[in-house]
């Protein structure tokens, strides 16, 4: 059996992705499709790992960890059957820079919504020199996306043999496909911002500005899930109180401007998310202990 | 072709590959394999099930309908729709005594091909006419497919078909390819490079002794294995046309076969240093999966595993195999001698592969030497500290790996000659990157 390839994707678009496509046989693997059309079972993700937190037993660790990329955060997963990520994770402290192997995972609670997350075969820790690599890799891989995708959209029906035919990877050929489907249009400047973001980190030293649409363009686009079918106000409450639990890294809070972040991304807006937590507040399950922090009680 | 014509064939594969692949990635597959690298129908049928793991030896359970240049002389159940062009009937002597045969030549509209019945008195074949012959099975003899009429032979008269046979029945029609753009089960095809070595080998062929010429031949796209089946008197260093040559793998590296329907000719060509001739070709491993192999091969990755059987490692003082429990399968108990290994699973975003390494790269890639090995070891207790520290030492980290590619059932390997940690400028692969962006906003 051929070795799945591990894409280079930024986690912006790795966790804007919702269309899965199971493998029928038992063993046949199954796929994510991103919005830019990558098909993606396994990743190379490299960034600093933020924290980390074994929500197991000590006997049989389940470690969640976040890893941070110019775009967003990979959620990482590791138990017992990922015995090398979850030994090396035990030994690791947060911030690091750190280089992860694996495989993708999603889950989704009844409403519709889907969280990504990356269940690690390895993760190791590694100099800013790979981790530049990494998102120089990742800004490449994004391009050649959005360029396949481009010339998928100019057919008048898109046609996968054809694009084979003009040199497209039929992999990519396949999963472009498949992400106009189910995704339609993407828009454009939201992953133009994650290749500015990306070069902006390898090249600090110059202004890069690719004249993007207003900071605006952070905002979810079409592909984020409409919030009518984000699910009950119930659902968001308990997304929201579990951001509050990975974002509280010293104690003193979670900063409601990354709490904010999360929410975005997940489809919540400000004014949305205002009302969550009042809610939460209202029901005494939070507080604020300073002016611009939110704490679980 | 199109995909109506694959009908058969993609039924078949869908039931020997039984649900490894689903149907619509077998057509893509099949349509690569076809039409973007134009290699032979059986060839793509081989490369597929290799890569998706079936048993290429069921392939052909059920016969399959083929044209002429299609046969690659291994079918086992194949049907041909062909016209007869020649026949006459023999008697050979066999360990049961004499026997009559008949054998002749069977054409279509894309070639020809000898045939031989071996139950004569079976069918009564008249020279002209077109028949649909079914169950047959192939051979080569002497490089040269051949067609044979068991007794499991069905023919039938096809009065009303117009077969399209051109007036000229060989065809010498030739395409031009560069070394990386050949692919295992291309026929009739012309190559141009420059000879790096060259010399003679004696080989047995069906109990025969015979003299064949290999080497290497190399362009700008990279390098390529060759034997010549007849002495074309080739030296080293001479820039050859090779027209008519027909190409082979040997697992998975393609190799080029100059038979005697072949035509050698000394150009005039100016392959000159600057044109990197015969230095290491720089691949993606995703086309490296695509063609199955290369020889001398370089690609660049991002060490993502280190399998089993990395790190220290004992071998046999008689045949260098890996042991263990000091026990060699062919020379028994043995005090064996130790090694370090790596085998390191590179990626680079188009595929992966598995690198071999060998003692003197690992050291100098892990920064470990086998004496540190062996006391790490030793005072450890633990067989798998060294690979242990291999991991945290090479996983990662991006590598530039030399070699030659081979593909077997574990995939595709590289067999490393060097291997070192890569440096990329970052900075000046990110600033070409902004100028294309810029240039596209």
């Amino acid at each position: 059996m051929i070795r799945e390839t591990a894409w280079r994707i930024f986690a912006g678009e790795l966790n804007s992705s919702q269309l899965e496509m199971k493998g029928e046989e038992e063993k046949s693997p199954s796929y994510l499709i991103t919005p830019l059309g990558a098909k993606v079972n396994r990743v190379l993700l490299a960034g600093v790992l933020m924290e980390k937190e074994n929500i197991g037993s000590e006997e049989e660790p389940m470690w969640k960890a976040r890893v941070q990329d110019p775009t967003g955060s990979f959620f990482i997963n590791a138990g017992r059957y990922q015995p090398e990520a979850s030994a090396a994770l035990a030994q690791m402290e947060a911030p690091r820079f750190v280089a992860v192997v694996g495989k993708t995972k999603t889950f989704s609670p009844d409403d519709g919504r889907v969280f990504v997350s990356v269940r690690p075969e390895r993760i190791v820790t590694v100099d800013e020199d790979a981790r530049d690599r990494w998102v120089l890799e990742a800004c490449q891989s994004t391009w050649t996306r959005m360029k396949a995708l481009r010339s998928a959209l100019a057919m008048d029906t898109p046609d996968e043999n054809e694009l084979v035919k003009k040199g497209m990877n039929p992999v990519l050929a396949n999963g472009i496909l498949e992400a106009i489907g189910y995704y339609g249009v993407s828009e454009s400047s939201r992953y133009l911002r994650m290749l500015q973001d990306g070069l902006r980190m390898i090249l600090p030293d110059q202004h890069i500005d690719l004249g993007l649409p207003g900071d605006d363009a952070d905002l979810p686009d079409e592909i984020d899930i409409d919030p009518e079918k984000a699910g009950s106000d119930l659902d968001q409450e308990d997304l929201i109180l579990s951001f509050l639990e990975i974002l509280d890294t010293d104690g003193k809070g979670a900063p409601f401007a990354d709490l904010q972040k999360e929410a975005e991304k997940e489809g919540i807006g400000a004014a949305q998310l205002e009302e969550v937590t009042n809610s939460l507040m209202d029901k005494g399950l939070v507080y604020e202990p300073v002016l611009g922090r939110l704490k679980k009680i | 072709m199109e995909i109506e014509e694959l009908t058969p064939t993609i039924e078949e594969m869908k039931r020997v590959l039984e649900g490894k692949i689903d149907e619509s990635t077998l057509i893509e597959e099949l349509n690569t394999y076809l039409n973007i690298y134009k290699v032979s129908l059986e060839a793509a049928k081989r490369g597929i099930l290799r890569k998706y793991g079936g048993d290429s030896g069921f392939v052909t359970a059920e016969s399959i309908n083929k044209k002429i240049d299609a046969l690659e002389g291994n079918e086992q159940n194949v049907d041909l729709l062909a016209r007869v062009v020649f026949i006459e009937d023999r008697e050979i002597q066999t360990k049961n005594g004499p026997r009559n045969i008949s054998s002749g030549i069977l054409g279509d509209d894309t070639g020809t091909v000898p045939f031989t019945s071996w139950e004569s008195g079976k069918f009564q074949l008249e020279k002209g006419v077109t028949y649909l012959f079914k169950n047959l099975y192939a051979k080569t003899w002497n490089e040269k497919v051949q067609i044979n009429l068991g007794s499991r032979a069905e023919v039938e008269r096809k009065d009303d078909v117009n077969l399209g046979m051109p007036e000229r029945t060989y065809s010498y029609s030739s395409h031009e390819a560069k070394v990386s753009e050949l692919r295992e089960g291309m026929s009739s095809v012309t190559v141009t490079g420059k000879i790096l070595s060259v010399g003679p080998k004696e080989i047995t062929s069906r109990g025969e002794k015979k003299t064949i010429y290999t080497g290497i031949l190399a362009d700008e796209t990279g390098k390529v294995e060759f034997s010549a089946w007849e002495d074309f008197g080739l030296s080293d260093e001479e820039v050859i046309q090779v027209k008519n040559a027909y190409v082979r793998a040997w697992r998975g590296i393609p190799q080029l076969n100059i038979g005697d329907r072949s035509e050698i000719s000394r150009v005039d060509d100016d392959f000159d240093d600057s044109m990197g001739i015969g230095e290491s070709s720089i691949k993606s491993i995703g086309e490296l999966i695509e063609v199955g192999g290369g020889l001398d091969i370089t690609v660049l990755g991002c060490v993502v595993d280190l399998r089993a059987g990395s790190g220290l490692i004992k071998r046999c003082p008689e045949c260098n195999r890996s042991v263990f429990n000091d026990e060699c399968a062919s020379h028994g108990r043995i005090v064996p001698v130790q090694d370090l290994r790596m085998k390191a699973v590179i990626d680079d975003g188009s595929g992966a592969l598995t690198a071999i390494i060998n003692r003197d790269i690992s050291e100098a890639l892990s920064g470990i030497t086998l004496e540190e090995a062996v006391d790490m070891a030793r005072s450890s207790l633990d067989s798998d500290a060294v690979s242990h520290r291999m991991e945290e030492r090479i996983i990662g980290r991006w590598v530039k790996a030399r070699g030659n590619a081979i593909s077997d059932e574990y995939g595709l390997m590289l067999i490393c000659r060097e291997a070192s940690l890569d440096q990329l400028d970052v900075k000046a692969e990110a600033e070409k990157l902004l100028k294309e962006l810029e240039v596209m906003m």
